[in-house]
């Protein structure tokens, strides 16, 4: 069983991994658009009307695939205070509700993300003409993982594998 | 009281359509008896305009005092009056939009879930900016102007042979003091009281757009009525729209007044040359053979 | 019933340890799904709250101090402000002071000072000796600072709020006299606990040392002027200036210093965007808390509460202040100022308190909201880039929540403080 949930939980590591990287090239790509806007006012004498719209989409996608993996290297911010008294075993138990009504959450990112996504997709979005559903695709997806990463850390305890909570555990290095 | 209508809006309180509404919530509460009152939630409380509308077509809101623009992506009859200079002046806008014409824009909000109830003044937009008073066409040359994130906005700013600059609202102030722009459009009482006054003292009355703002009811909450409510709220929205004038004129008066008082330097212009530069702009804007019959007619409304 | 079901859940949620941005999502979901609106609004809501233009400069300054860090500026940077007040008891939580208002001048806002100066100061800090802890609460608590001083995009805000009629060039002038108060009394507190700590006290290196040090700091200084000279210019905007800060680190770092590997890169990148993403999805999950609150009318229902309560201007102004703190615990500052300031500012001005003075009283009190729990966009953004606990923070952080309070205190009590400076320019 243990054997089962490590083999999952490296391909799931590959998975959050592209995730990173996905975000990490939305980043830099955001910083490109907003040096292009001033550039563009000022050598060009012509602001680009595109930036400001791209690069929020783009931190608006960014940010959902990066809590997603959050949720897998434990580093969401949490109060920890009320836990220092309580056993391991009923910290266990806690930690399972929370992981699985964090699960219930990132569901309805998914679910209602493509709601709205459809709902929206015939508006187009000024400066850029893409739809405007297209908002709502960093929520879905990135809800999609988190609901992926949150059952992996319930696995991962169910058969007692460590895993990763702020402060705590060593953050995942690069 | 049975039903409590939500009601969102961008502005403060005080402002001349939160007090309409306010008011046919009043007439509304009146006519049924205290069944039906409205509760207002101004200054963009629930949300920004664009996101009360997707609010409001799913139930949450019942009812939406909104701008044109938003609709604009979704429905072409409302891209007509939020053309650049197609109305000749406030009067003109009123005359159509009270008439046929704007019986059949409110109509088209049927198909986005949505039920157009009436038609508010937003005023005439002119340009400000820091530099100079605008006299002619030349002077616009160059000049950063801010405009709201639109392609409508960008060209018309662009056609004029100005430099425009989509940006957000809170960042105008300070962009206009340390000269990263050099003006921004919009009507007396946001030039009042965003403060822009303080900084950018030069208005020009190029009243190049006169866009009227709508109100909207949710359709799952309007058939949630009887059809002798409908009704009723379909009444005191046109009556509050008399209302609604008086109040924005009166505003617009103070605002006027307030910035004058302050400094501000006004001028006039003759809009025809501005007029005639927005011929690329209705060629871009105007694509459909409908959208541009449905400006012939407005432009054809004495 | 759904106030209590909102502030429940999330209060039960924080008690067994659920992240606190789920536990601001999870409690508007039940609350929604209890008055029965659809929830697709909360995600609505959540969507639109991490979309917004201002809140880039978040990325921008975290990724530009990652970048600087990994880079080689930061380090030079600090052993610069070492050189100069390392040998004064805290000088470096000193230096994370001053920083905070020349900074803060340019940023306007909180969170962004938070990431930026935290970024660069709190992994020196914690290299030289200091508690964690130490950093993060500094980082913090002087984050306020930037709201106070112009160009603050809150006092434009709540400007518009008041209807228009208060002038922000004089909100700008009013918030100097404050600021400035708040930074001293950061930096006695700081020398305080220093000195109870007995942290090191560095040796002055000499002059001919402090040269050498101060050229090879110099293209990191040369950063600060830019930004600063850049937003004051005109040539850019604040939140624009975050970005040239990025492009400015990454050219420093790989054509001046070739510090910065590809590796390096990397992992400033990634590291970034972790830090980024925790913040802002707490940001985008406490929109949906506070359009709720919004919705359920919480803030008007406790101000006019408070109007039964008392008429002595000097009770009323406490009871806002308690009122205001409260409210911070929960909301953002935006929101906050764009909900409370009609309601608040007639009674503030029927009782004969400047609307310029309230204003400055207001920010300083939203602000102080964003460094305490249990939801604060500066605190948590402290224990990002600090990567320690928050109750590790919270456990050493009350003197410095005690001498911003008592600068709140000062500035609500004594208006000269705010009006003396307007005043002057008029
Ligand atoms: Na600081
Ligand atoms: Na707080």
């Amino acid at each position: 069983m243990q054997q089962l949930v490590i083999g999952v939980s490296r391909k799931l590591a590959v998975v959050a991994r592209i995730a990173l990287w996905i975000s990490g090239t939305g980043l830099v790509l955001m910083t490109a658009a907003v040096a292009w806007q001033v550039f563009g006012r000022y050598v060009l004498n012509a602001t680009p009307v595109w930036t400001e719209v791209t690069a929020v989409l783009l931190m608006g996608w960014f940010i959902f695939l990066g809590a997603a993996v959050g949720i897998r290297e434990g580093y969401h911010l949490s109060f920890d205070i009320m836990l220092y008294i309580l056993p391991t075993r009923v910290k266990a138990v806690l930690f399972t509700i929370s992981d699985l009504l964090v699960a219930g959450f990132a569901l309805g990112m998914t679910f209602y993300g493509l709601q709205l996504a459809q709902g929206t997709w015939s508006n187009t979005i000024s400066g850029l003409g893409l739809p405007r559903g297209v908002t709502f695709l960093g929520l879905l997806t990135g809800g999609g993982l988190m609901v992926i990463f949150s059952l992996e850390r319930v696995a991962r305890r169910f058969v007692g594998l460590p895993t990763a909570r702020f402060g705590e555990t060593e953050l995942t290095g690069d | 009281q049975d039903i409590v209508l939500r009601s969102s809006d961008t502005h403060p309180p005080g402002y001349p359509t939160v007090a309409a509404v306010e008011y046919m919530g009043e007439l509304i509460s009146e006519r049924t008896d205290g069944r039906i009152a409205v509760q207002v939630y101004h200054s963009a409380q629930l949300g920004e305009e664009s996101d009360t509308i997707e609010q409001t077509q799913f139930g949450v809101i019942d009812l939406n005092r909104i701008s044109m623009g938003p609709f604009n992506n979704l429905i072409e009859a409302t891209k007509a009056p939020s053309m650049p200079f197609i109305f000749r002046d406030v009067a003109h806008m009123r005359a159509v939009m009270d008439g046929e014409i704007g019986e059949e824009i409110l109509a088209e909000f049927d198909d986005h879930n949505l039920v157009g109830l009436a038609f508010y003044d937003a005023g005439a937009r002119s340009m400000y900016n820091r530099q100079r008073p605008i006299e002619s066409l030349e002077d616009m040359e160059g000049l950063r102007i801010r405009v709201i994130q639109s392609d409508l906005f960008v060209d018309m700013i662009g056609a004029l042979g100005a430099n425009a600059t989509p940006m957000p609202y809170g960042e105008v102030y300070s962009s206009i003091q340390t000269g990263v722009i050099d003006g921004v459009e919009n009507n007396w009482p946001s030039y009042e009281s965003s403060g822009h006054y303080e900084v950018a003292g030069y208005y020009t009355l190029t009243e190049h757009l006169i866009v009227p703002e709508v109100l909207v009811m949710s359709k799952p909450s309007w058939d949630a009525l009887s059809e002798e409510d409908q009704a009723i709220i379909r009444e005191a929205a046109q009556d509050s729209v008399a209302h609604q004038r008086e109040l924005w004129e009166a505003r617009e008066a103070t605002s006027e007044e307030h910035v004058r008082a302050a400094g501000a330097t006004v001028n006039e212009i003759d809009k025809g040359p501005f007029q005639e530069a927005m011929g690329p702009v209705y060629e871009r804007h105007a694509e459909s053979d409908e959208l541009r019959t449905l400006i012939e007619r407005i432009q054809a409304v004495e | 019933m759904e106030h209590w079901i909102l502030f429940g859940t999330f209060a039960g949620l924080l008690l067994i340890g659920t992240p606190v941005a789920f536990c601001l999502g999870i409690a508007s979901i039940a609350t929604v799904m209890y008055i029965g609106l659809p929830p697709l609004v909360v995600f609505q809501r959540l969507n639109s709250g991490v979309s917004v233009y201002a809140l880039m400069a978040i990325p921008f300054f975290i990724y530009a101090g990652e970048l600087m860090v990994r880079g080689d500026i930061a380090r030079r940077l600090v052993a610069l402000a070492g050189a100069l007040v390392g040998h004064l008891r805290g000088g470096l939580g000193q230096v994370n002071i001053v920083a905070s208002c020349l900074f803060g001048g340019i940023s306007g806002s909180a969170a962004a000072d938070a990431s930026a100066i935290g970024g660069l100061m709190v992994p020196q800090m914690k290299e030289r000796g200091y508690g964690a802890d130490y950093a993060v609460n500094i980082t913090v608590v002087s984050s306020i600072i930037a709201l106070m001083l112009p160009p603050s995009h809150n006092l434009i805000i709540y400007s518009i709020a008041g209807g228009g009629r208060i002038s922000i060039a004089d909100l700008f002038a009013a918030g100097i006299i404050p600021g400035m108060l708040l930074a001293l009394s950061l930096m006695v507190t700081a020398w305080v606990v220093a000195k109870r700590r007995g942290y090191p006290v560095g040796t002055f290196p000499g002059l001919q040392m402090l040269g050498v040090i101060f050229v090879s700091a110099l293209p990191g200084l040369v950063l600060i002027g830019i930004i600063f000279g850049g937003v004051r210019s005109g040539v850019f905007t604040a939140s624009e200036s975050s970005c040239i800060a990025v492009v400015y680190a990454i050219f420093i770092t790989v054509l001046v210093y070739r510090s910065l590997s590809w590796q390096a890169f990397v992992a400033a990148t990634l590291g970034a965007v972790r830090t980024t993403a925790m913040v802002l999805l707490v940001i985008g999950c406490a929109a949906s808390f506070g359009w709720l609150m919004a919705y359920l009318q919480v803030p008007t229902a406790i101000v006019l509460f408070m109007q039964t309560v008392s008429d002595n201007p000097i009770i009323v102004l406490l009871l806002i202040n308690i009122m205001l703190l409260f409210l911070g615990t929960f909301m953002d500052m935006s929101p906050l100022i764009v909900i409370t300031t009609p309601i608040f500012l007639p009674v503030a001005m029927a009782f004969g308190i400047d609307p310029v003075h309230f204003g400055i009283i207001m920010i300083l009190n939203l602000g102080i909201g964003l460094c305490t729990p249990p939801v604060g966009a500066v605190l948590f953004v402290g224990c990002a880039v600090g990567k320690v606990p928050i109750g590790t923070v919270l456990r050493t952080i009350w003197p410095f929540y005690g001498a911003a309070v008592a600068t709140l205190m000062l500035v609500t009590y004594v208006p000269a403080l705010s009006l003396w400076l307007p005043s002057l320019f008029r």
